[in-house]
């Protein structure tokens, strides 16, 4: 019954449509002042109409458009890389594209499952041994060190999260100051401590803390957080708060790095 | 109840009236004086919305054509009476009009609830017919005064269209 008179509804209200069109198609044509006033109203309701259309394709290809710009951004953040390089320490002039900047390799992932709200998170990411992933390979993003490669299937990789009570990474205050071990806190989104800092150091709370690149995982000069409250430990070395740029909440796409020369590195830390 | 061939002659017999009116009868470029509402409003119950829809739309030109109006205005404003028709009928006369098919009226229903729908279509229509007349060319106090004084005169001249299209059973 409840059908039958929808249905009848659908019927009546198409017919009504009809005939309201069709009066005003006729006054439309009885007068310009009519026919610009009809005119500029269906345009109105036509723009609107497509505007809501491309509003609703736009919201269905954003993970495309979100892959396209996860691209773009590497490719740019790879060419800055390769002019840093370039002025930095060579000059020999600009290079083609390729995934290599000073001794790192780079490449673009996407996040595949990420835990993060437990002592031991972890991260999968979408390349594996088949795409030239090596274990130990960290994994950043513009606002700091996510994570570092401990396991690698022919398609995915297993990460330590950053946000793992066993990922440890060395850390410089500010581009020349002093370094040591950062961790995460244990507990707070974005919070992190970094430890094993001289006591004489004169700190400044919101100044930058970046990689220091001692280790062969992360590269030097990555921007991870700012330094917040310190506190002396054994009366020798400052603990100091810091708080992480990168949110990782919202983590969806990440950069792999490696060192290129890391098996060398590893043989001549060995033989000593 | 009226038998359609008698509201068909009445309903005839009243457009002829609005053609007189709107022919013969301008008071002020504030009053639009029009009974059109009323007459779809009283269209027997036992007449489907899309009849009553049809119904208005060829009363609406019948009425552009011989007031020297704009082709269509009457007919735009007219339709959407009859689109509400019923569901206004249920609101206020209550559902059993519409299920026993009976035409309301005045002596019936009362001088309040009578007042009410047909200030309901008028309104309805006079929205509609103002804002299309206008054609976004003339100002919020014009057509809310024509709209005010239209009501007004609109509302008096349908309750008497309405007691003789629909009059009283007298038993």
């Amino acid at each position: 019954m409840a059908r039958k008179k929808g249905i009848r509804f659908i019927y009546d209200a198409a017919i009504f449509i009809l005939l309201e069109i069709a009066a005003l198609a006729m006054l439309r044509n009885s007068g310009a002042m009519h026919d610009l006033w009809i005119s500029k109203g269906l345009h109105s309701v036509t723009a609107k109409v497509w505007g809501s259309l491309d509003d609703i394709r736009y919201y269905f290809s954003l993970k495309a458009e979100n892959d396209k710009l996860a691209q773009e951004n590497f490719i740019l953040a790879q060419e800055l890389r390769h002019c840093r390089e370039m002025f930095g320490r060579d000059s020999s002039g600009l290079r083609a594209f390729s995934d290599t900047a000073g001794n790192y390799r780079y490449m673009p992932a996407a996040i595949a499952r990420m835990t993060d709200n437990g002592q031991h998170n972890y991260i999968i990411i979408d390349k594996g041994s088949e795409d030239g992933v090596d274990e130990k390979s960290g994994i950043i993003t513009s606002c700091g060190a996510v994570g570092i490669i401990d396991a690698v299937g022919r398609h995915y990789s297993y990460a330590l999260s950053f946000k793992n009570s066993g990922v440890s990474i060395s850390a410089r205050i500010g581009k020349e100051g002093s370094v040591g071990p950062m961790r995460w806190d244990g507990h707070s989104d974005r919070g992190a401590i970094l430890s094993e800092i001289p006591h004489h150091i004169t700190l400044t709370p919101g100044d930058t803390v970046y990689t220091s690149g001692y280790s062969t995982i992360f590269p030097p000069d990555i921007p991870l957080g700012t330094i917040g409250d310190a506190r002396i430990v054994n009366g020798a070395t400052y603990e100091i708060e810091v708080s992480l740029l990168e949110d990782f909440n919202s983590l969806r796409y990440v950069t792999i790095v490696s060192h290129i020369y890391s098996d060398e590195l590893k043989r001549l830390e060995e033989g000593k | 109840m009226k038998t359609p061939q008698h509201f068909g002659l009445i309903y005839f017999t009243l457009a002829i009236a609005q053609i007189i009116i709107g022919n013969c009868f301008h008071l002020s470029a504030y009053v639009t004086l029009s009974i059109l509402p009323v007459m779809v409003l009283c269209i027997p119950l036992n007449v489907g919305t899309i009849a009553a829809m049809l119904i208005a739309f060829a009363t609406g030109l019948a009425a552009d054509a011989s007031c020297e109006g704009l082709a269509g205005l009457n007919a735009l404003a007219l339709v959407p009476v009859a689109f509400i028709r019923k569901p206004l009928i249920r609101l206020v006369f209550g559902e059993e009009l519409i299920e026993r098919k009976q035409q309301f009226s005045i002596r019936k229903f009362g001088w309040t609830k009578t007042s009410a729908a047909i200030l309901a279509v008028q309104s309805i229509f006079l929205i509609i017919y103002i804002i299309a007349d206008g054609a976004g060319a003339r100002p919020f106090w014009f057509n809310a005064s024509r709209f005010g004084a239209s009501l007004a005169a609109g509302w008096l001249l349908s309750l008497a269209v309405a007691a003789v299209i629909v009059p009283d059973d007298k038993k």
